[in-house]
């Protein structure tokens, strides 16, 4: 089913997307290294020139080995020890002191606060970039799912059923609510009593939020036979008090399952008349507009499904 | 004759655990397990019943499967 291509598909770009991360995460912290070394070099050789042996190559070599070890939090260590630059001993001392204090160690603390304040800033950059890039991409994916889910095309037509009070209740009734359905049937042994129970589950967690819209779940039987509108009363009762049980003739039951190609076949009678009804199990989202918008297989939790609807809810454009 | 109920089904569940605890600890022996199989069939339909029994099967099956993995069946014989 199209359902394999899609994950699949996602699987490939979450593999892409693992690599483009760290990618620039070690671009990131290669321009920081460089960063740091290339500017305590040039500080050296600016401050240094007048003295070429002094100057040496030794203390910038032995920062740049520092930096390196040190790490991310090395700008900060790397601009500290290129202020406390080492002092040759003897009387050139008293003489590179005198020269080079005042506008130096000033010097040094301008350069500490841009350059801090210039790494913060591209950091801080780079890590929003990809940021954006990545909220881009998801709304991108969301938005050739539902596309995808489009030219499927299920749900489009109507149905008529009674519900578990014996009113009447058609398509209709429903638009205007975001509906979360399940097709099963009341003699269930796990199966069914599980998925409702994740049902009831998210519609709770959707309703502790109440900006968002109240939803509307529904049960359908593939089981008409035996599932009458008193079998449904009882059977509704254990989960959540929304949840609205549909029955009706099985040709009507026929029609709306059809409607969402759902899977059902009867299994042979035992004697005492018991028999298992094999189904496919599925919870059907589908949005106030009438439209079928996705789908959520048993390998999914409460809290993928609860976040997914108010995915959708957030996004949707009424027709 | 009408469907369980959520107290009839827990107590139908709670014997299918029970038996099953007892099978994984005698190795599968269904002769140690006898007590617990007459509860688990008193407590469930028979459709359930033979449900649960393939459904172990199944899982053990599957279990088997991702440990030991499996050789794919040989395709028809051909004369090269």
């Amino acid at each position: 089913m199209f359902s394999n291509a899609l994950t699949e598909n996602k699987r490939k770009h979450e593999k892409y997307e693992i690599f483009y991360f760290i990618f620039s995460l070690m671009l990131f912290t290669f321009s920081f290294f460089s960063y740091c070394t290339f500017f305590s070099l040039f500080f050296h050789f600016l401050s240094y020139s007048p003295y070429p042996i002094c100057a040496s190559r030794e203390p910038s070599a032995m920062l740049r080995v520092r930096c390196t070890l040190r790490g991310g939090g090395g700008v900060l260590l790397c601009l500290h020890r290129t202020a406390q630059y080492r002092y040759p001993s003897g009387p050139e001392r008293v003489l590179t002191r005198s020269l080079s204090r005042t506008p130096d160690s000033s010097r040094v603390a301008l350069k500490l606060q841009t350059r801090l304040g210039v790494t913060l800033l591209v950091g801080v950059g780079l890590l929003g970039a990809w940021w954006w890039v990545e909220q881009e991409k998801q709304q991108r994916r969301q938005r050739q799912r539902v596309e995808q889910l489009r030219t499927v095309a299920l749900g489009q037509g109507t149905f008529s059923l009674l519900d578990h009070t014996g009113h009447r209740r058609t398509k209709q009734d429903f638009l205007g609510r975001w509906v979360l359905l399940y097709f099963g049937f009341t003699h269930c042994p796990d199966i069914c009593p599980d998925e409702l129970d994740k049902l009831s589950t998210v519609v709770s967690a959707l309703d502790r939020d109440p900006a968002l819209p109240r939803l509307q779940p529904l049960f359908i039987t593939v089981d008409p036979e035996r599932d009458d509108v008193a079998a449904l009363a009882r059977y509704v009762r254990d989960f959540h008090p929304r949840l609205v049980g549909l029955t009706g003739t099985p040709e009507e039951v026929r029609h709306a399952g059809r409607d969402f190609r759902v899977y059902a076949s009867a299994g042979p009678k035992d004697e005492d008349g018991d028999y298992m009804v094999d189904h496919s199990v599925l919870l059907y989202l589908v949005s106030p507009d009438g439209l079928f918008l996705d789908y959520y297989n048993r390998t999914k939790s409460p809290e993928q499904i609860a976040d997914s609807i108010r995915n959708h809810i957030r996004n949707h454009v009424p027709l | 004759m009408a469907a369980p109920n959520s107290a009839q089904r827990k107590a139908c569940w709670d014997a299918r655990d029970q038996l099953w605890q007892c099978l994984d600890d005698n190795n599968d022996k269904i002769q140690s397990c006898q007590k617990f199989q007459g509860d688990f069939e008193a407590n469930c339909p028979a459709q359930w019943v033979k449900y649960f029994t393939k459904r172990r099967d199944f899982l053990k099956y599957k279990d088997k499967m991702q440990r030991e993995g499996f050789t794919p069946a040989e395709g028809p014989q051909v004369n090269s």
